[in-house]
């Protein structure tokens, strides 16, 4: 019987998560589909982060005056993915409404969301 | 200047205050002249904080590093510390390139008319946070602040070309920023794979991590870390396959902004270049995928410049073409390249941004920048004619200007490590750059101007607005540099030298 671990189970998730999502990036021509689809990316990428900043019974990473500098670095998880992950559904909040807002004012002048006439009706 | 160990506040500063000004002219909405004032202020600020600033770092929480071997804090850099803040970094080369960057920007603030967007405050809100991204990315010493940079600049980059009005501008927009998730995503990605590799957050603590470990089967983790980064800085700089990306932008948003998004360009392009070459440059294939990238990226641009029938746009293929010659030399790895690269960054964003600033004095005749109609400029104002050929002769690298000492570093550099067909590339470039730059400048500023028929088929008379006159003392200050850096090289190598020697690594071929 093969052990499965949380962490192998997380890292198969988000790499599914990236590929759906950028299958859909690349295929899909609804540029609503797309930002979906980015979306869906940006869990992936999130999910794989959490996954290697995973550390089994660690502690915050959060030195106190007086705590042992020896425990800290041995038991502290990883801050950097905490951090990132955190900063990246903010960033992917800000990307999708920069994302929608183009797109209302595309369709508004187009009449579509359709990626294939939108992006390429370009003249200069 | 002494480098020091102290937290440095002034750094944290070139953070702080662009931020503040952002909020601040933001909340200002549409009080032109306040805007105005607010934004002059910060901008002169921020020069003179990078020109007096001490060298060394800013740790956030105040935090110094923590001594491997003995468990203790310390203030020391040394290669057993691990340091547990983020951390920036401020030298030599941070200073010259800021110093660049806060000058364009003193002067895109002056030039900027107020009267070209709806919301004034919002529009140089993105301005000075296209600053602090740069900023960001340039100082960092940490995986996270790397990113985070990125990823604000994708954003910001989005936001001015969005300001800048039409249905070009949106499409350009809209595609960059999903390339921007795909790119942002990827650089995540590697780093996360690089923490996972060593364990450390730290780009220094990392790169001492893994030259002095042996990675064995988990090698090909660096590969695949290595392949995601590259992307992230192929798609920063708009390097090629993503060059028609940048170019749009480049060629949709208002001169000025261009101005800015160049300069934080090839701000990213150093940084993130210089972080590759220490984190994978000893890995094999990793320069020789560099150096394809870059030449690639130098010979696109110009043919693609070439075809344009739009001053605009000639310059968008241009600066995307120099960014290969930038490249180039921090791809070599070696120190002859690594300066000529870092050189020609500082002499790219100054050229680059007298070109732009004249087409924006070219939008004030009213008939637009299309090299397909004449508009007799010469006659109507020398002087900006005088700037623009100038400007031009810069970015040709003639000698005695800026343009042509960087270049014939980059020259002598390519022929060092016994690569003369890169040599001949770069040789090509620019005087391909003359070919392009002078066939628009001919017919938009030397030709007899054509008459202007309105649709009724009678002579109609164009709709001129008289020049601002900060253009043209923004475009005298650029042309004096220019000049004063093409005679007295040493001035800009002084501060990149060190750092090219620090992080060169000797050609192996």
């Amino acid at each position: 019987m093969i052990e499965i671990s949380l962490q192998l189970l997380a890292f198969i998730a988000a790499a599914a998560l990236v590929i759906i999502g950028l299958a859909g990036l690349l295929l899909m021509d609804n540029l609503i589909k797309k930002i979906i689809a980015f979306t869906l990316l940006s869990d992936g990428v999130n999910l794989l982060l959490v996954a290697v900043g995973y550390v089994q019974g660690g502690v915050a990473a959060i030195l106190e005056p007086g705590d042992s500098v020896t425990e800290f670095v041995n038991n502290a998880v990883l801050v950097f993915p905490v951090g990132i992950v955190l900063t990246n559904i903010v960033i992917g909040v800000s990307t999708t409404a920069i994302l929608v807002a183009l797109v209302i004012m595309l369709y508004r002048r187009h009449g579509t969301l359709k990626a294939s006439k939108v992006l390429k009706e370009e003249k200069r | 200047m002494s480098e020091t160990v102290t937290n440095l506040w002034s750094i944290a500063l070139l953070v702080i205050i662009p931020l503040l000004t952002a909020i601040l002219v933001n909340f200002l909405f549409n009080k032109k002249r306040l805007i105005r004032c607010v934004s002059v202020a910060s901008a002169v600020a921020l020069l003179a904080i990078t020109l007096i600033s001490t060298y060394g770092y800013y740790w956030f929480t105040g935090v110094p590093a923590v001594d491997t071997s003995t468990f203790t804090f310390t203030f020391g850099a040394g290669t057993s510390a691990w340091r547990l803040a983020l951390e920036y970094y401020f030298g030599p080369l941070q200073q010259i390139l800021i110093a660049v960057l806060a000058l364009v920007l003193v002067l895109v603030v002056l030039v900027a008319s107020p009267n070209l967007t709806k919301n004034q405050g919002a529009y140089m809100a993105m301005i000075f946070l296209t600053f602090m991204s740069a900023a960001i990315i340039i100082m960092v010493n940490d995986f996270y602040h790397l990113w985070i940079g990125v990823e604000l600049g994708s954003l910001v980059v989005a936001g001015i070309v969005v300001a800048s009005g039409d249905g070009v501008s949106h499409r350009a927009a809209l595609k960059y920023t999903f390339f921007s998730a795909l790119s942002g995503a990827g650089l995540a990605v590697s780093l996360a794979l690089i923490l996972g590799l060593t364990g450390f957050s730290n780009i220094s603590d990392s790169i001492t991590f893994l030259h002095s470990h042996d990675l064995g089967g988990m090698a090909t983790v660096l590969y695949v870390a290595f392949g995601f980064f590259a992307l992230s800085w192929i798609y920063a700089g708009g390097l090629v396959p993503v060059h028609p990306l940048k170019s749009d932008v480049y060629g949709a948003s208002f001169p000025h902004g261009t101005v800015m998004l160049q300069a934080q360009s090839k701000l990213s392009l150093v940084a993130m270049g210089i972080v590759m070459l220490r984190l994978f440059g000893t890995l094999p294939f990793t320069r020789e995928v560099m150096i394809a990238v870059s030449v690639l990226t130098m010979m696109f641009g110009v043919v693609m410049a070439l075809l344009q029938t739009d001053f605009r746009w000639i310059l968008a293929y241009l600066i995307v073409s120099h960014s290969g010659l930038v490249t180039i030399g921090i791809s070599l790895g070696t120190t002859e390249g690594l300066t000529g690269g870092l050189f020609q960054a500082v002499n790219d964003i100054i050229y680059m941004s007298v070109l732009l600033i004249a087409v924006e004095a070219v939008i004030y005749f009213g008939r637009g920048t299309s090299t397909k109609t004449a508009i007799g400029i010469a006659k109507k104002a020398p002087w900006l004619t005088a700037a623009v050929v100038l400007g031009a002769m810069a970015a040709s690298g003639i000698p005695l200007f800026n343009g042509f000492q960087s270049e014939i570093i980059l020259i002598r550099a390519a022929l060092l490590v016994n690569l003369p067909e890169i040599a001949a590339v770069i040789l090509l470039v620019s005087v391909t750059t003359f070919i392009a730059i002078f066939r628009g400048i001919y017919t938009l500023f030397f030709k007899p101007a054509d008459p202007i028929v309105s649709e009724e088929g009678s002579a109609a008379v164009p709709k001129e607005s008289p020049i601002p006159r900060w253009i043209y003392v923004a475009l005298g200050i650029l042309i004096a540099i220019a000049l004063v850096i093409g005679v007295y090289p040493n001035i800009v190598l002084q501060f990149v030298t060190p750092i090219a020697e620090l992080v060169s690594i000797p050609w192996y071929l």
